[in-house]
């Protein structure tokens, strides 16, 4: 009995092992050697990131793994923490994201990439070059340029590792909201005063329920923050000189300005301004029309404090601006008859004529005196350092938000040199529109809407009496409450349980159940948002190292973050790819890995 | 009238009788989720392997049912289950072929009239043994097994043959408190094959071995009454049946399974739903959830143990000085303890890992830490009870010294209430080790750990819930298991039950 079973067993086995097949067996079929790290020790590579780009930070954990590495995650868990570990050093790469709300390209290299840059990672003369040459170019010129510069940046001296480029996607509740008057737009924060109920009747009654993941804001002053955590509400609390559309063109539409010309030279640009929008502010708790015109002497307040660095303490966008040399208002309305417009016959004139109702008769210095339905105009001329046509871009940016001079020059009274955040209260600062003992509110807001309190779950906006009364661009709902929901699973459940009726950053895995859900619709876009790897510039190995950066970067395989995200993602090569086509693209390969590698042992 | 009367209490004081009730309402209920399973709610479609599960499982239930009526008719009217109903007791053996643990068990249970703990250790020891082999077998679905897979699958099954093999011995020739001379080397190999991490095989090797060297009878007599009373126990064998299969499986696994398969990304399988060659589907970044749940078994145990005993063997060095020597030294020990002990354990956790990092010691120390106050407190209280015998003072007299009358005498005497009170907290330990990978705070996200794992998951409820229902599961049964182990071995140790 026992030697039967015996041999049974020793059968069983024999039969298993000539079905089965084992690891290697399979792994020799497959590749010739896997020789992975030679004779050469493992180098190791410690990744930084954050704990919401863990599935990011695996798979590039898993692929240099695969090529031989060996990896040290380093996760923190909120931002905080993150940037702290990485001005300390800790890391051989970051995982990094950048968005250019912009939309031009210069934007999406100069802060990161250039030497002087706000956010520089390294110091390189030939991409200093490239990036200012560039700029002065136009759209047709500059696709060469920027595709030397990512050769630079990348394939030459690999200092970063791009990994891809987001899609946008928002979840509309259009059971509740009119999904048309809803804007999904490629480059710019959205716009508020278009967003109607299915219903008009509760445009009063109801208030719009929207979403942002950080509710510590920055400040409410248009340059003294450019984060997420104010871009859509500084958008809709200041109106701009120009605006972008979806599509990242420059328009009039939704702005300061009936329309804008850029003059001979490249280097003067005008503004044809509206009057019909008046500056609101809070009194309890509502907002009121302060009859306060925003004016040609707005503007320019608002522009000279934009582009000097020290205008207020902590001015986090001067970088945007810098290359604005002047703002003025135009007096003389023979300047606009005989300046010729870029790349045209037509003067100024005619071109910021076109289209409006009165023509001008008259243009005025002061905005009291200004009078459309007269032919009483102001018109703003800003004048750039250099040619440089992106400025238009900077310029519908949030930052570039009109103040009132009078309101911010009456809060700003303390001396910049000696400011104290303890003591002086600056024109924005949060704990002015936090409920509690320091609620103060001075805001005064030039565009659709105004901020009226905060608390650490909700921001409550009311619409702006006195913008644009009457026309397509009066805000439509009365109020808008922001809620402040940091997981993407929370808001995308709120969403769905009619919580909020908008949630702009729906996860890349989640589409299908905002597909399948009857009551919401899923709008998807183009984004400018790039996430790339950065490599440590100082004191590590691969900061030395040229090879080792190299076999890093040839680790990467873009396809399979494709596949993870089930397609919802596009190839990147560096920031600027979703803005020009460069047509530079990342293929992994291994063997260049083995080859660089090599290379850097024998260094 | 009075035979009635005796003939009920039978019935009452049967050890298989509740079991066999046990097993047939548990076989209904399995049966039932079978039943439930086998239309899955988006195809409308019956899924025919579910189907027969549930088909072979109402079967079993229902002959369970047969066998339960019988056995009562047969205590009613005898006093005792005849020998025919046992033998129905090997049909019910087929049950095994669909995994049915309970009905198995209870069939075992059943053939035999006379139970030693030997025989109960045979029996669970190779049921283990075949539990392991079917979970391992399972990997011959894959489209490749690992190196060491074969030889590690025809040594595990001649061990089980070996265990088999046992089984038979033991059950001809050891008695209540003897066994045949030779069978002590039967019961050295036995011993021997627990490197699987079966571990009863180490109980029977050990009780064998007892009785084949005629080890003193009140020691036997002792270990005899304690087993008994744990395995009179069902539920408290269960448990301790599933805590070493998944001790014998992570010590196993590490030969049977292959790793990569549940670290490595593999982008061509994402969010597969459950199948043969994914027994539990995979996961969003194509890993076999399967695989990383035995793996994750590993972790939970490590910690979960490590978390006991490290605080086990601080708490209680403490506790029983602080117990046995003045009172100066009592307050000073504990009331140190009591400030540790107002600091909410799982907070405390939290500081360490975020002050020193994620990684498995970090893990260990953070819960060992905020858990020695309990254990201090239990091991004092025993102390200060102990210490009042009569053999301490005998001890005294004899001129031992202090150090040596605690560590000799009083301790080991105050051990059985630790033991009770570490079973019942790994179960916590567990959960705590989970909680925190689930906060992202224990161990690295790709490393498997149940709480990883239920992480994952949870972000996919919705779409792929089999993410979340299986690493939950698995942390719910093995805590489980610990508290009824737990509770048996209390039933056990505590002289007041007696």
């Amino acid at each position: 009995m026992k030697k039967k079973l015996l041999t049974l067993a020793l059968l069983l086995v024999l039969v298993l092992s000539g079905c089965v097949k084992t690891k290697s067996e399979v792994e020799t079929e497959g590749k010739g050697d896997d020789g992975k790290g030679g004779l050469n020790e493992k180098v190791q590579i410690e990744v930084l990131g954050m704990g919401s780009g863990e599935e990011d930070l695996n798979i590039v954990r898993d692929q240099l793994i695969k090529n031989g590495f060996d990896v040290k995650l380093n996760i923190q868990p909120d931002y905080g923490t993150f940037s702290s570990q990485k001005d300390a050093g800790n890391f051989d790469l970051a995982l990094s994201s950048w968005t250019t709300v912009t939309g031009n390209p210069d934007y999406a290299v100069r802060a990161l990439f250039k030497s002087d840059g706000a956010n520089s990672l390294f110091k390189d003369s030939i991409v200093d070059e490239l990036i200012d040459q560039a700029s002065r170019e136009t759209a047709d010129e500059y696709t060469k340029t920027y595709k030397q510069l990512e050769q630079q940046l990348v394939t030459e001296k690999a200092f970063i590792a791009p990994l891809y480029n987001s899609y946008k996607a928002q979840g509309v509740n259009k059971k509740v909201l009119n999904p048309d008057s809803v804007r999904l737009a490629k480059s710019r924060a959205i716009p508020w005063e278009t967003i109607d109920f299915k219903d008009a009747a509760q445009r009063t009654t109801e208030p719009l329920v929207t979403q942002q993941a950080i509710g510590d804001l920055t400040s409410l002053d248009p340059i003294k923050g450019n984060d997420g955590s104010i871009n859509t509400l500084n958008t809709n609390m200041y109106v701009r000189l120009v605006n972008l559309t979806d599509e990242d063109e420059v328009v009039s539409d939704g702005s300061l300005s009936y329309n804008y010309a850029m003059a001979e030279g490249n280097s003067d640009y005008y503004f044809l301004l509206r009057d019909d929008i008046n500056f609101a502010s809070v009194s309890n708790e509502k907002a009121t029309d302060t009859g306060e015109r925003v004016g040609a002497e707005d503007v320019v307040f608002s522009l000279e404090r934009a582009k000097d660095k020290d205008s207020v303490p902590d001015h986090r966008t001067y970088s945007l601006h810098e290359r604005i040399k002047s703002a003025e208002i135009v007096t003389d309305l023979s300047e606009l008859k005989n300046a010729k417009q870029s790349g045209s016959e037509e003067t100024i004139l005619e071109s910021l004529e076109n289209g409006i109702d009165t023509k001008l008769s008259k243009i005025v210095d002061s905005k009291t005196e200004a009078d459309n339905s007269k032919g009483n105009y102001q018109v703003v001329k800003v004048t750039t350092t250099e040619p440089f046509p992106q400025v238009l871009n900077y310029l519908a940016h949030q930052s570039a938000g009109i103040v009132s001079e009078k309101q911010v020059k009456s809060i700003n009274t303390y001396d910049v040199a000696s400011f104290n955040i303890d003591k002086d209260i600056p024109y924005g600062d949060q704990r002015t529109v936090t409920e509690g003992a320091t609620y103060n509110n001075h805001l005064y807001a030039s565009g659709p809407y105004i901020l009226v309190k905060k608390n650490d779950y909700q921001a409550d906006f009311v619409k702006n009496p006195g913008y644009r009364t009457g026309s397509d661009f009066e805000p439509k709902i009365s109020n808008i409450t922001v809620r402040f929901i940091d997981d993407s699973d929370s808001a995308l459940s709120a969403l769905r349980n009619g919580e909020i009726h908008l949630f702009n950053g729906v996860p890349e895995t989640k589409y299908d159940l905002v597909e399948k859900d009857d009551n919401l619709l899923l709008q998807k876009s183009d984004s400018n948002a790039v996430t790339y790897l950065q490599f440590n510039t100082a004191g590590r190995k691969v900061s030395e190292s040229e090879n080792l950066r190299k076999a890093v970067l040839f680790s990467i395989n873009q396809d399979e973050f494709l596949n993870y995200y089930q397609g919802n993602k596009k190839k990147a090569y560096s920031t600027v790819s979703p803005l020009v086509d460069t047509g530079n693209e990342l293929v992994a390969d291994s063997d260049k890995v083995k080859e660089f590698m090599d290379a850097y042992h024998k260094e | 009238m009075k035979d009635s009367t005796n003939n009920r209490h039978a019935l009452v004081i049967s050890k298989e009788y509740p079991q066999a009730n046990f097993t047939w309402i548990l076989s209904v209920v399995l049966a039932g989720i079978f039943l439930w399973n086998s239309f899955p709610t988006n195809t409308k479609e019956l899924n025919p392997f579910v189907f027969s599960l549930f088909c072979a499982y109402m079967v079993t239930a229902v002959f369970q049912l047969f066998i339960t009526l019988k056995m009562k008719k047969d205590l009613l009217s005898t006093g005792e289950i005849h020998a025919g109903t046992r033998r129905l007791g090997y049909v019910q053996l087929a049950s095994l072929l669909t995994g049915n643990i309970f009905a198995a068990t209870f069939a075992f249970n059943l053939i035999n009239k006379r139970k030693t703990p030997e025989y109960t250790f045979a029996v669970y020891m190779l049921l283990t043994q075949l539990a392991v082999i079917a979970i391992s077998s399972v990997n011959l679905f894959k489209p490749y097994v690992s190196d060491t897979f074969l030889i590690a699958m025809a040594s595990l099954l001649l061990i089980t043959l070996f265990h088999l093999v046992a089984l038979i011995l033991s059950v001809r020739y050891v008695r209540e408190y003897s066994a045949p001379r030779w069978m002590s080397v039967l019961a050295i190999f036995l011993m021997a094959t627990a490197v699987t991490g079966n571990l009863f095989a180490l109980l029977l090797g050990w009780s064998l071995f007892m009785k084949a060297r005629r080890f003193d009878s009140s020691r036997l007599l002792k270990w005899n009454v304690m087993w008994e009373k744990i395995t009179r126990n069902s539920t408290a064998v269960l448990g301790m049946f599933f805590i070493l299969l998944m001790l014998a499986i992570s010590i196993t696994s590490r030969f049977t399974f292959d790793y990569a398969l549940a670290v490595e990304n593999n982008y061509g399988a994402i969010l597969q739903t459950p199948s043969l060659e994914y027994p539990f589907g995979t996961d969003n970044f194509g890993r076999d959830v399967f695989s990383r749940i035995v793996f994750g078994a590993r972790i939970s145990l490590l910690v979960g143990f490590a978390a006991t005993i490290v605080p086990g063997l601080i708490g209680g060095f403490l506790g029983a000085i602080a117990g046995y020597y003045s009172n100066r030294i009592d307050n000073w020990i504990m009331r140190l303890l009591d400030i540790l002990y107002s600091i909410p354990g799982i907070l405390l956790a939290i500081a360490i890992i975020a002050a020193f990092g994620a990684n498995t010691v970090n893990l260990i120390i953070a819960l060992s830490v905020g858990a020695i106050p309990t254990y201090a407190r239990t091991m004092r209280a025993n102390v200060l009870m102990v210490s009042n015998y009569d053999f301490v003072d005998s001890a005294k007299a004899l001129g031992a010294s202090d150090f040596s009358i605690l560590f000799k005498q009083v301790v080991p005497n105050s051990l059985a209430p630790m033991i009770v009170k570490s079973t019942l907290t790994i179960g916590g330990a567990v959960i705590a080790t989970s909680s925190l990978s689930y906060l992202g705070l224990g161990v690295e996200p790709h490393i498997p750990e149940w709480g990883n794992i239920l992480k994952v998951g949870s972000t996919y409820l919705e779409s792929n819930s089999y993410l979340a229902i299986f690493p939950g599961l698995a942390i719910i049964l093995l805590v489980l298991s610990f508290n009824f182990l737990g509770d048996g071995l209390r039933d056990a140790l505590d002289p007041k039950l007696d």
